[in-house]
């Protein structure tokens, strides 16, 4: 656990695969944040966002009013981005909508490759300078970014390092930069989220092993999600505990949850020998009386442990 | 019914749930391709296969199948490439398949896999497969494959999109003689914004590639038709008891919005329950373990009530089926699936 760096919070950018709970340890991470004083800015790209961000956070001024006041959502929208740098290069109002309007423009920008990623990569460095640096105030403490599912966030990590097809025009520029800002390690801290399910762990390592290998990017930590109790509890023999099941009336339902068990230690055991970073458990809650309940629960077990 | 499709978040065992109902079709007589868009492995895993293959027959010998078992990952190279090697003239096909933007377009552009989706199904339907299903990929795609190709339809069809794409090379040579100077001025606009070389060489290939585009763009109106009718086509709708009131809700509208049919919504992975209390003396770690399993169970139990009830009137299907203690990673393991589905 570092102490609190001079400079700023490196952008949080929290990835994995589809369902492990990105967006909620997105969410769980910034309102610790907010709610110890500090402007939170979460970025999402998620197209269910309706689903994803108002569901989850119903409530929160009665609940935590401080944590609401410091919390702040933004959707970013590739396609506003470029329109907002065509306004920018365009001065007059009445030949930007032309151009916004034209088939010409619209069929370009669904075509060019990695035209929306560099705009949204932009868009978050932009972001990310725009917060408080040292004694030197900013619209916000901390950047966090709910990133895509591993597939899509490798895409878009990749673009920041490759614009060589945007050699000329506002875009080279803004390539450039993005490039610049991805290639300081110390502007941003990686933290991947995974459930200890086989498929989730399997995506998780590949995920490091391209992060490494494609983009020299090292994961600053690492997420386990909905692990059961017995994981995080204290030292005990579970194979000495297995072997005792066996030997009483372990039912076949009780065997059923005693091997979910082991292979939930023994995928665990595989991260941790695999990867060399932090490791966070967040415990499965059985059950929950409203998702900002659970969310609320989230920020408490996760911003205990991960102080950038 | 020929063709199943399955939407849902990432995690909920999609793929899963589909190689199962593949199986199905195949054991009750059916040639069944299913076929996957999403691009992680997971189908390969679930079938008991290995290989990268495009298109593999499942050997189904063991369970004394009457139809016949095949498997794809929807490859945009091998689709794309396909319809360029049939739709286009010999020389126009090279000069596609070597252009610097074909090559981009392949490997790199997010959206590619939704846009041949729809091409492939028309492919299957082509070879003559009687039962396709299709697994498609996590939430942010989910519905891109249907959506894609109808926003490209009505790219294609757009005269200015069109012009450029005919006599763009024409152009190049005296603009002002074709292209009113209106048209020009904003094309000069927009290559000043996304710069030249970009520009330029995505017009040169949109000039070959728009016979294929047109074309594309019929047999996807075709192909979408078909998954609109109630008859032909049955959406599922695949989720796990915490997500599910959301899941269904926000898939139900989405579907319905687009003109598609629901059929069924599966609630995956509930808990099984584990019956009454262990008895005194086992070790205090693993009565702590039961009782949170057992809490967990009950809420599984809880929410698949609650949204049975809150769907009965719009799903005609709604399917309950058991977490397993390991991955489906077979066809036994996935038998075992067939068999849950048909309780």
């Amino acid at each position: 656990m570092n102490a609190l760096p001079s400079k700023a919070f490196p952008l949080t950018i929290f990835c994995g695969k589809g369902g492990v709970g990105k967006t909620s340890m997105a969410l769980a991470f910034a309102l610790w944040h907010a709610d110890q004083g500090r402007a939170v800015l979460v970025v999402t790209s998620h197209p269910l966002r309706e689903l994803a961000v108002s569901v989850s956070l119903a409530g929160l001024q009665e609940a935590h009013p401080q944590a609401a006041a410091n919390l702040f959502i933004s959707h970013l929208d590739p396609f506003e981005i470029l329109a907002n740098k065509v306004k920018q290069v365009i001065p007059s109002e009445r030949i930007v909508k032309k151009v916004l309007d034209s088939p010409i423009y619209k069929s370009l920008i669904e075509v060019a490759p990695g035209l929306k990623e560099i705009a949204f990569l932009g868009r978050l460095h932009q972001l990310s300078e725009e917060r408080s640096v040292g004694e030197t105030t900013g619209n916000f403490d901390l950047l966090v970014w709910d990133a895509p599912a591993t597939g899509h966030f490798l895409q878009t990590m990749k673009v920041s390092q490759s614009f060589e097809m945007y050699l000329s025009g506002p875009f080279a520029l803004l390539g450039k930069e993005v490039a610049e800002f991805f290639a300081d390690f110390s502007n941003f801290a990686v933290i991947p989220v995974t459930t200890l399910e086989e498929m989730a762990v399997d995506e998780t390592l590949e995920l490091c092993g391209k992060l490494a290998a494609e983009l020299t990017m090292r994961p600053s930590g690492l997420v386990s999600n909905m692990v059961s109790p017995l994981l995080v509890a204290s030292d005990f023999d579970f194979d000495d505990l297995r072997r005792q099941a066996a030997e009483g009336e372990a039912s076949k339902d009780l065997q059923f949850i005693l091997d979910r068990h082991a292979i939930e230690r023994s995928l665990f055991q595989r991260l941790r020998s695999s990867l060399d970073t932090e490791f966070y458990a967040i415990q499965r809650k059985p059950s929950w009386s409203s998702d900002l309940g659970l969310l609320w629960d989230l920020s408490r077990q996760l911003g205990g442990m991960i102080r950038n | 019914m020929p063709i199943e499709i399955f939407l849902g978040t990432g995690g909920v065992g999609k793929t899963s749930v589909a190689a199962a109902t593949a199986l199905k079709a195949a054991l009750a007589g059916s040639k069944c391709l299913v076929l996957t868009i999403d691009p992680a492995r997971r189908l390969q895993t679930a079938l008991g296969i290995d290989s990268n293959g495009l298109e593999q027959r499942v050997p189904l010998d063991l369970l004394e199948g009457k139809g016949e078992l095949w498997a794809a990952l929807l490859d945009v190279r091998a689709s794309l490439d396909r319809a360029v090697l049939r739709y286009a003239k010999p020389q126009e096909a090279k000069t596609i398949l070597e252009h610097p933007v074909y090559q981009i377009l392949i490997t790199s552009l997010a959206g590619m896999q939704e846009l041949l989706a729809i091409e492939r199904i028309h492919q299957a339907l082509e070879d003559g497969f009687t039962s396709i299903v299709i697994d498609t990929a996590p939430s942010r795609h989910a519905l891109e494959f249907l959506d894609k190709p109808e926003f490209f339809t009505h790219l294609v069809s757009t005269p200015l999109v069109k012009l450029v794409g005919r006599t763009y090379k024409l152009w190049m040579a005296s603009p002002l003689t074709l292209i009113s100077k209106m048209s020009f001025e904003l094309y000069s606009r927009v290559e000043e914004i996304l710069g030249t070389a970009l520009v330029h060489q995505i017009l040169e290939f949109f000039s070959i590639f728009r016979k294929i585009a047109e074309g594309y763009s019929d047999r996807a109106q075709q192909t979408l038709a078909l998954l609109r009718d109630p008859h032909t086509t049955s959406f599922t709708i695949v989720t796990t008891p915490f997500k599910a009131k959301r899941d269904g809700e926000y898939f139900l509208h989405e579907l319905k919005r687009r003109k598609f049919y629901v059929n069924s919504l599966v609630v995956n992975r509930l808990w099984p329950a584990y019956p009454g209390t262990l008895p005194p003396g086992f070790p205090s770690p693993l009565q702590e373990l039961v009782g949170w399993y057992q809490n967990v169970c009950d809420a599984h139990q809880r929410a698949w009530q609650e949204v049975s009830r809150q769907f009965s009137g719009d799903i005609p299907k709604l399917i309950p089926l058991p977490e397993l203690s390991r991955d489906v990673d077979g066809l036994p393991a996935l038998y075992n699936i067939v068999e849950e589905m048909e309780r």
